[in-house]
């Protein structure tokens, strides 16, 4: 009999009764200093927003994986990546910023679970990988990352010396919270998140260009948007048309400096999304009125082809 | 007996539980808090658990019950505490792990988190204050407000037409396979509160021994919210919680 991971080594994995649940298991787990990880997709992930909040208030590192479905509500159970302002805007209530972490492959889908692991761990802070029904579904090889033997007790004491595992003696209660009445206090509390978050910013963004070198003009789009957009510069190329593609990988904190580096460079932008225009607002802020930045998207569970796409860049940019 | 005779060690008959701290208490005169907040903080000790003790503190009167007893705590989103302590035991089978949790944490906004957390048989305690209103509010209707007792937001009296009937939440915990002892008591006067004491640490001892869930319900006043003096609470309680929620145990396997 091969070895289950779950009887032999302290691995859990449990189905909660509700979305709210589980997140809020993955609070009480991650407050002891364990990865801890949740996965839904769309309208699951919306009940799980409180909780979120209640992460990035007590400062908890996690995994959060949303799979993105269209929306509003029920909506539909095809493809979309309408949960953009969801995600890098907040979601839940409070000044709160989570890691965001956009595969394009199921590759980038394995390689983000240590990555958003160890961010989260980093700067004690949540993150989410927001991947869509595309990549959710999609079959391809993948080379798993090298495996890592979980942590021993005393690792985690040592690694998470504010995780309440029971008061060891001598040192003060650990009390995991994000409740502070004291005004004066919890403003200092926002200043260190934000101190935080400023880091992060620094430090963490990630993306990927795509025949941007001599590009005139340039297509953003994340996930799988980013892997059609692909073929659409491919295209446009060969019909002359000098395109590029960037593919933000962190959509918190946002590529901005680049974007607003190529805005230099290219005449126009066209920010290619499966939702009615969010991720367009962070290329205008980062573009700043430099050149012309338009969006392009189908709604609903529809997924675009790159002929339409390259129809709207001539449309709305080159024309 | 001469003044140094009296606190010569082995004269001690009662001392301040050594897990409670110096921070003044911000419960209200009469409250039950304080009394559950002791015997908890007395059994973790007596059992020599206080380095491996987890608790999950809630939202409502109780949730700075982590600023009082000096062990490691989660603090809780409204009704949550029993799927944060869910993942703590799992993760951390070691550990005691309990949650606190009042009449509208417990037995609404989180009643589904309490009535699968029990379900599952979870080894952890979940300590029950009914009061029967919502005392951190302002005084507002519970779940387990009796019939025709008035609140802020039934000022009339509870209305079965208008509000259902109060929840016997407890009742139905005893119900589950998971549960190994479910119990209500009160700390209402000596007697009562040696008994719960008695109970709280059979509950404690069940977690450990991997029993299941453990329920243990203390039928509480609310001074305040009742707007009674804590001597007339407690006599209201008597009169009147008791017929409705009486002490003993429901469970106890």
């Amino acid at each position: 009999m091969a070895e289950k991971p779950w009887e032999q080594t302290g691995m859990v994995i449990l189905q909660a009764e509700s979305e709210i649940a589980a997140i809020n298991m993955v609070y009480g787990g991650a407050g002891t200093g364990k990865k801890v990880m949740t996965s839904s997709s769309s309208p699951g992930v919306s009940l799980k927003q409180e909780g979120i909040s209640y992460m990035a208030g007590a400062e908890l590192p996690c995994l959060i994986v949303n799979v993105m479905r269209g929306g509003p509500g029920l909506g539909t159970i095809q493809p979309s990546q309408a949960d953009y302002f969801q995600t890098v805007k907040g979601g839940g209530h409070g000044d709160y910023r989570l890691i965001t972490l956009a595969p394009a492959s199921v590759q980038e889908m394995a390689d983000f679970v240590g990555l958003g692991f160890d961010l989260a761990f980093k700067y004690r802070n949540p993150s989410i990988i927001l991947a869509d029904g595309i990549i959710g579904q999609m079959m391809e090889k993948v080379v798993l990352p090298p495996f890592h033997p979980r942590r021993t007790d005393e690792q985690i004491e040592k690694e998470c010396p504010w995780a309440a595992r029971g008061k060891k003696h001598g040192r003060r209660p650990n009390v995991i919270t994000s409740l502070e009445l004291d005004p004066a206090k919890m403003e200092e509390n926002n200043l260190r998140f934000q101190a935080k978050y400023r880091q992060i910013e620094e430090q963490e963004v990630r993306y990927e260009e795509f025949q941007c070198k001599d590009a005139e003009y340039l297509l953003v789009a994340f996930g799988s948007s980013a892997r059609i957009c692909q073929k659409v510069v491919e295209n446009a190329r060969t019909e002359g048309i000098r395109l590029g593609l960037l593919r933000p990988i962190t959509l918190w904190p946002f590529p901005s400096d680049i974007i607003a580096q190529y805005a230099n460079q290219v005449k126009g932008m066209l920010s290619v999304e499966l939702n009615a225009g969010q991720m367009v607002e962070d290329i205008r802020l980062a573009v700043n009125g430099k050149v012309k930045v338009e969006h392009f998207g189908r709604l609903g569970g529809i997924v675009f082809t790159p002929d339409e796409i390259l129809e709207a860049l001539k449309v709305k940019i080159i024309r | 007996m001469e003044q140094n005779e009296i606190i010569k060690p082995e004269n001690l008959v009662y001392e301040k539980p050594k897990l409670m701290n110096e921070n003044p208490m911000h419960y209200c005169p009469g409250c039950s808090h304080g009394v559950i907040h002791k015997l908890i903080a007395e059994v973790v000790a007596e059992m020599g658990m206080e380095e491996e003790t987890i608790g999950i503190s809630p939202v409502g009167c109780a949730v700075f019950a982590y600023n009082y007893i000096d062990i490691d705590w989660e603090e809780s989103a409204h009704g949550r505490a029993p799927a944060l302590a869910t993942a703590i035991k799992r993760l951390n089978p070691s550990k005691m792990v309990f949650t606190y949790q009042g009449d509208g944490d417990l037995a609404a906004i989180g009643t589904a988190e309490t009535i699968h957390a029990a379900n599952r048989g979870e080894n952890i305690v979940i300590i029950f204050v009914n009061n029967a209103i919502y005392g951190m509010t302002g005084g507002q209707m519970a779940p387990t407000t009796l019939i025709g007792m008035k609140t802020a937001t039934c000022p009339y009296g509870r209305d079965v037409n208008l509000n259902g009937y109060p929840l016997k939440i407890t009742d139905l915990l005893a119900q589950l396979d998971g549960t190994c002892l479910v119990t209500r008591q009160s700390v209402h006067n000596a007697a009562a509160v040696r008994k719960a004491k008695k109970m709280l640490r059979k509950a404690f001892e069940n977690s450990m021994a991997g029993k299941g869930t453990s329920i243990v319900e203390f039928v509480s006043t609310c001074s305040s919210g009742w707007k009674m003096t804590p001597e007339k609470a407690n006599k209201w309680m008597e009169e009147n919680m008791f017929p409705f929620y009486p002490l003993g145990d429901l469970k106890n396997v």
